[in-house]
């Protein structure tokens, strides 16, 4: 009897829990057949929704479905009219006149006015809060409303790579909770964020142009980087950018894994200001040590591109291929160096790594075992993202770090001004006279050719002076759920979700 | 009403504690919340204008009295990393942290209670022996292991689950309760063997005892003898134990959050402690702390009423 008691009430236990945990499953695919997509994102929206003030790479490829600038980048890299539909630079690159597209309008319903560009352009250039939000923006000396629909740039001096900074999006001066409710041009529109958990956009039907193809967009946060193939093969996510080449050939026909590049110069990025990579033999040396082939082949089967110095391929004119081969992998060299640099013995130091990603911290085992060879001891350090804000980033307290730096705007300075000696984003102390008039130089000319030619200066004095020692553009796997298509890359980092669309509609 | 307003003003004490020293540790350690929302923009002057801005640079025990008085005012902040009020976020999350302990709850006692009776009932029996032994096993779980296995043996063989397929409540409330089934599960599984074992010992050490010859010479059954008399004592140590099970399961679904993707509290909370996003950490453990409390509140008072004789004045 009393048996019998317990046996039922555990069957019905049972019972219940199976009935809950198959109606919980069946939830997953009721959506199937309405336009919509969720993606997952490895890393939460976790700071302002205010464009200008966003920081973290992960927040922006995100939100460059909201918003626009005068003009917008492309996916082969070139900057197309956006809010703007035309605009003319005069005096030599001097002043920027744009005339505003009819009819734009804000997520809102509102009309964007030239107040509203004035607005957002001033804001960025505001230098009230130890700085501008956009550093280029220092050198505009006044943002004119000519009439309705035209405003005039004025810039101190002459920058003919200006333009690439108008991508700066234009916000409504109206929108008093800009940090939490965004509203911008964007072919999608902000719906809700939940922490931690996901960021819904849904299309703007009012789009000035094409506009977007899918309804509904769901970015799901999968902070467990183990789980990516379940949750993709499972259905709770349908695309994931990013994937690792173990993950992608995990994955089974139902997805496609598309191969792009980051858009980012990862490096050991030395410390040039501490012993003992003061010395230039001993930077020298560490780069003669390593083999980026070798690097490559070890943790992404061999995909990613080799890089020489702080530029990546999609910049394209800008890019050296040649100095790929500055530092050929010669162990005898690297020691020599070494000898001479006062060394015979190699020495020790450590190599700092943010926790929170994976290729960076393979490479770095890589590295060690590389350096290994020259007598070298390596140690690793992992630390959190906030502490290598603090710690490597700000007050420049380490010896190495394995990091990827990538390029927030399309211009030659967006890589490259970091090295010069005073900017306070040289977290390497990098200090080299003939870089800095390189730079300047390059920053200075108006003529296309020419700017060319000192920008590839600049990064032939970072390759020849071992500034850091370069490694790779690692190359990012997307992948995708057959039922989609239309994935563009970009030379920089976005998620353009606009562009895609369900496979059936062609 | 005078034993009450002692453990109200005990718990104030103890939430004043638990907050302070939790604000203090974070001054110890690296990391720095207004470089932290910058980024690789930081640069030292717009660094300084922020924690300016943030009020980061008056003394720490301002910073703390200030938080505190805006606290008592009902006003919990903005999140510095999201810039949304603090008390609508965690007021999001509450309810996924909190069903997940009950679910865990509820579990562990409708496992441990008939499984307890049973194997106490019979000692020594082949079924007796043989949860014994799988009791042992499972005790030895860490919840988050019993997370990893459960993922995997009802989540990718039996495919019994979606991993990571996480519904909000909001959404969907018995997909959100079905996808927290195994979690809770998880979290249960190493407590409820516990419960089993100490409710074993406890009934058969009750059931030794001269009262119970006394039932049975008035001619009570065995049945009546064991519901009636020894289960009723028999419960109190397994009632103080499923009080402080409870507590630690609110500490254990923080890391069960972890291993199921569920965003409660517990995600927020490590994310906000990576972040250095202080208002939310404040926030969130005043609240689990709050929950703790009064759980072993709540047990305080049952055991009063369970057994008169200890009284709680």
């Amino acid at each position: 009897m009393k048996r019998k008691g317990l046996k039922s009430l555990l069957m019905i236990f049972v019972l219940t829990t199976l009935a809950i945990a198959l109606t919980g499953c069946s939830g997953d695919k009721e959506a199937e057949n309405s336009s919509q997509i969720t993606i997952g994102i490895p890393q939460d929206v976790e700071e302002s929704l205010d464009p200008h003030k966003m920081v973290a790479a992960g927040t922006k490829e995100v939100l460059f479905n909201l918003f626009e600038g005068l003009v917008k980048p492309d996916s082969d890299g070139s900057l197309i009219p956006a809010v703007a539909s035309a605009y003319e630079e005069s005096e030599g690159g001097k002043v920027y006149t744009f005339t505003l597209r009819e009819g734009v309008k804000f997520h809102d319903g509102s009309l964007v006015t030239a107040e509203d560009v004035k607005f957002s352009i001033d804001k960025c250039a505001d230098t009230s809060n130890g700085g501008p939000l956009v550093e280029a923006f220092s050198n505009i000396e006044s943002v004119t409303i000519k009439d309705a629909s035209t405003v005039v740039i004025t810039l101190k001096e002459a920058d003919t790579e200006f333009l690439a900074y108008m991508t700066t999006a234009i916000i409504p001066a109206s929108n008093t909770a800009a940090d939490t409710n965004p509203i911008g041009t964007g072919p999608y529109k902000f719906v809700s964020r939940s922490p931690q958990e996901n960021f819904i956009m849904e299309k703007f039907d009012e789009y000035w142009g094409e506009g977007a193809n899918i309804e509904h967009v769901t970015f799901k946060i999968c902070a467990n980087a183990d789980s990516i193939v379940m949750d993709l093969e499972g259905g709770s996510i349908d695309m994931f950018p990013r994937v690792t080449a173990t993950q992608a050939a995990e994955l089974s026909d139902n997805f496609e894994v598309l191969e792009g590049t980051m858009n980012l110069v990862q490096a050991l990025y030395l410390n040039n200001a501490v012993a003992p990579f003061d010395d230039v033999r001993v930077r020298q040396a560490l780069c003669y040590a390593i083999s980026p082939q070798e690097i490559m082949t070890i943790i992404s089967d061999g995909k990613g591109t080799e890089l020489g110095s702080s530029m990546f391929p999609a910049f394209g004119k800008y890019f050296m291929k040649e100095l790929n081969d500055t530092y050929n992998q010669d162990t005898e060299k690297a020691k020599a160096l070494l000898a001479e640099a006062g060394y015979p013995d190699g020495f020790s130091f450590t190599i700092t790594v943010p926790s929170n990603y994976q290729p960076h911290i393979d490479t770095a085992q890589v590295l060690v075992e590389q350096f290994k060879a020259i007598g070298v001891t390596a140690e690793i350090q992992l630390i959190e993202w906030d502490s290598w804000l603090s710690d490597v980033y700000q007050n420049r307290e380490f010896q190495s770090t394995v990091v990827g730096v990538d390029a927030s705007n399309l211009t030659g300075a967006a890589l490259l001004q970091r090295f010069v000696s005073d900017s306070s984003k040289n977290f390497i102390n990098f200090n080299n006279a003939d870089y800095d008039t390189a730079l300047a130089n390059a920053i200075a000319s108006t003529d296309d050719a020419e700017k060319t030619k000192y920008y590839k200066e600049c990064q032939t004095i970072l390759s020849t002076d071992a500034a850091n020692v370069y490694i790779q553009d690692l190359p990012e796997f997307v992948a995708i759920n057959k039922k989609y298509t239309g994935y563009e890359f970009y030379p920089i980092y976005v998620q353009d979700i606009a562009k895609l669309k369900l496979a059936d509609e062609q | 009403m005078k034993y009450a307003g002692k453990k109200v003003i005990t718990m104030i004490i103890t939430l004043f504690a638990v907050t302070l020293f939790v604000f203090l540790a974070f001054h110890f350690i690296s990391g720095d919340p207004a470089t932290s929302m910058l980024g690789t923009e930081a640069t030292p002057e717009r660094v300084e204008a922020l924690r300016e801005e943030m009020g980061l640079n008056d003394p720490v025990l301002l910073q703390y009295g200030r938080w505190a008085l805006n606290f008592l005012k009902g006003d919990m902040g903005i999140s510095y990393s999201y810039r949304m009020s603090v008390s609508e976020m965690v007021a999001d999350k509450i309810p996924v942290t909190v069903t997940l302990t009950i679910l865990a709850f509820l579990m562990m006692v409708v496992i441990a209670i008939p499984l307890g009776i049973y194997t106490a009932k019979h000692v020594g029996g082949v079924i007796d022996r043989i949860i014994y032994m799988i009791n042992q096993v499972i005790m030895a779980f860490p919840p988050f292991f019993a997370g990893i296995l459960i993922t995997l043996v009802f989540g990718r063989i039996l495919k019994l689950f979606t991993p990571g397929g996480y519904v909000s409540y909001q959404k969907d409330f018995f997909g959100f309760v079905g996808y927290l089934i195994f979690p809770a599960f998880a979290i249960a599984l190493p407590k409820a063997a516990m419960a089993v074992k100490l409710l074993r010992s406890s009934v058969i050490s009750e059931s030794k005892l001269d009262y119970v010859r006394t039932a049975y010479s008035r001619g009570n059954s065995t049945k009546a003898v064991l519901y009636k008399h020894v289960l009723k004592n028999a419960l109190i140590p397994v009632i103080t134990f499923l009080g402080m099970a409870l507590a630690d399961m609110i500490a254990g679904s923080i890391i069960i959050e972890q291993v199921f993707s569920i965003p409660g509290l517990g995600r927020i909370l490590l994310t906000s402690i990576s972040n250095r996003d202080y208002p939310v950490v404040m926030a969130v453990i005043v609240c689990i702390s709050l929950l703790v409390l009064v759980v072993n509140m709540v047990v305080d008072i049952i055991y009063g009423l369970v057994d008169p004789r200890i009284s709680i004045e």
